[in-house]
């Protein structure tokens, strides 16, 4: 405390006297500029990014994904998985983001989540469902990653340090920044095809079925997803990027399904809307 | 035409009565399959007194199993299986309603969810895709019409732009949300997160 005391003498004097010296105040200012620049340095070295760089990376991420799988020309079929994205994104703690949702042409079965609001289900996928609640289930557990930041997370751990210094949103003209996006889209997309670690897949299966609740559909709807998963040859060539990228279906829902335990029952009651799911995929 | 059609209205009301109560039959045996479904047991699983892990377990049921379901309680499931004479509850995720074989008939997923999807459950259906599928024939035809995103395909993907801006272009707002989930009866629930964190 005595060695503090002068400190705060010394801070009070000099806010004291800043009103009655102007010149001295422009020049805290510009050391205050000076300070908040090398710390947001400091935070993008530490691995804090802002939400409008999350954005951007994310929408670079899912630009790669695009590239493998475009989207399903199913105009309806797109804007109703944008429908009950947003929904069920809006239960969630960032419903600021501008949330995007798409279906991909593709028989693997997989769903993606790029940072940002960015997440894609493949049509492979998408099939198997056979009603509303069964998808936001799915988009809960996409949501739930991105809500979390786990693809943020994953790339800030592969990626050397300097890589997140260099990173600035508006200067994508620049030959070096160029470089440094196309970096970070090669890290992002094989990330798609290495996986998350397995914590965060079961965090984001017990965070979806919440959201999915909240969202007023039945979350168990989910576990009939993993069931059907479960269900399907391990061997198929649909799952083979899956089952490399997430944990054994079955632990999932052992695990889930433990967890769930008593806490959901009463949101069971929660909608289906299979009519509504039905009538979409029947549409031409 | 009215001579064909004559003599059937004549002699045949014996018959016609026959087939009025096979009708009425039918129908009750419908009615009676529709009180007590038939399920699957799809994993291995304990059997308890009631809706709760913390209740009795009266026994242990084998993958495969037929069972009765009954009613559901959260996310359990009262089922019946004779050949092992339990009564109880199981986890809803480990029994399902029907069996494999009808689930993945193309026919009848060509009625309710449209062409594209009774295709692909055709082609999975023959490439022996549902590990419980019997009549699966061989995995050679697996690969009929079917691309899936392979670990290479995705590693060797260069970015795609446009469809960016076309993805974005489907976006939902909150306009339409308030539409969307009125039309779907859909209510917000505060629910905390099961790890305790309310974000």
């Amino acid at each position: 405390m005595s060695r503090l005391l002068p400190l705060l003498l010394i801070t009070g004097l000099g806010l004291a006297v800043l009103p009655v010296m102007p010149a001295i105040a422009f020049d805290l200012d510009g050391l205050q500029k000076q300070l908040t620049t090398s710390l947001e340095k400091l935070d993008k070295m530490r691995g804090k990014v802002s939400t409008e760089e999350e954005i951007e990376i994310g929408g670079n991420l899912i630009s790669g994904l695009l590239g493998a799988a475009a989207l399903v020309d199913e105009p309806g079929l797109q804007r109703y998985v944008n429908d009950v994205g947003f929904w069920v994104a809006a239960q969630s703690g960032r419903s600021e983001l501008p949330w995007r949702f798409g279906v991909i042409n593709s028989q693997g079965i997989n769903a993606f989540a790029a940072p940002g609001g960015y997440i894609v289900v493949t049509l492979g996928l998408y099939q198997l469902l056979e009603n509303e609640a069964q998808l936001a289930g799915v988009l809960a557990h996409e949501i739930s990653h991105v809500v979390r930041k786990h693809h943020l997370k994953a790339l800030q751990k592969t990626m050397k340090r300097e890589f997140w210094t260099d990173l600035t949103v508006d200067a994508v003209g620049d030959k070096k920044d160029r470089k440094t996006t196309q970096k970070l889209i090669n890290s992002g997309v094989q990330l798609y095809a290495t996986g998350l670690d397995r914590k965060y897949e079961f965090e984001a299966d017990l965070r979806g079925v919440v959201l999915a609740a909240r969202a007023g559909y039945d979350p168990f709807a989910f576990l009939d997803v993993l069931t059907t998963i479960d269900s399907i040859n391990p061997q198929s060539a649909e799952l083979t990027v899956f089952m490399n990228t997430h944990p054994s279906t079955g632990d999932r829902l052992d695990t889930l399904a433990g967890k769930m335990d008593g806490k959901l029952d009463s949101y069971a009651s929660g909608v289906d809307n299979a009519d509504r799911f039905r009538k979409v995929m029947a549409a031409p | 035409m009215p001579a064909l059609f004559q003599p059937f209205c004549c002699y045949n009301m014996a018959a016609m009565k026959f087939i009025l109560c096979l009708l009425v039959l039918f129908i009750s045996l419908g009615a009676f399959a529709q009180v007590n479904p038939e399920g699957v047991m799809v994993r291995q699983a304990t059997v308890y007194a009631d809706a709760s892990s913390s209740t009795q377990a009266v026994g242990r049921i084998r993958a495969g199993a037929r069972v009765s379901i009954f009613g559901r309680k959260g996310g359990w499931q009262e089922i019946y299986s004779e050949p092992e004479a339990i009564t109880g509850w199981v986890r809803v995720y480990q029994v399902r309603e029907g069996n494999y074989a009808t689930q993945v008939n193309p026919q009848e997923q060509e009625d309710s969810r449209g062409f594209l999807a009774g295709l692909a459950s055709f082609s999975r259906k023959a490439s022996g895709f549902f590990t419980q599928d019997n009549s699966a024939t061989s995995s050679a035809t697996a690969t009929i019409g079917v691309r899936g995103l392979s670990e290479e395909e995705i590693k060797s993907a260069k970015a795609d732009f446009h469809e960016l801006e076309k993805m974005k272009t489907f976006a939902s707002n909150h306009k339409r949300m308030s539409k969307f989930s009125s039309k779907g009866s859909l209510q917000a629930n505060k629910v905390p997160h099961i790890s305790g964190s309310s974000k």
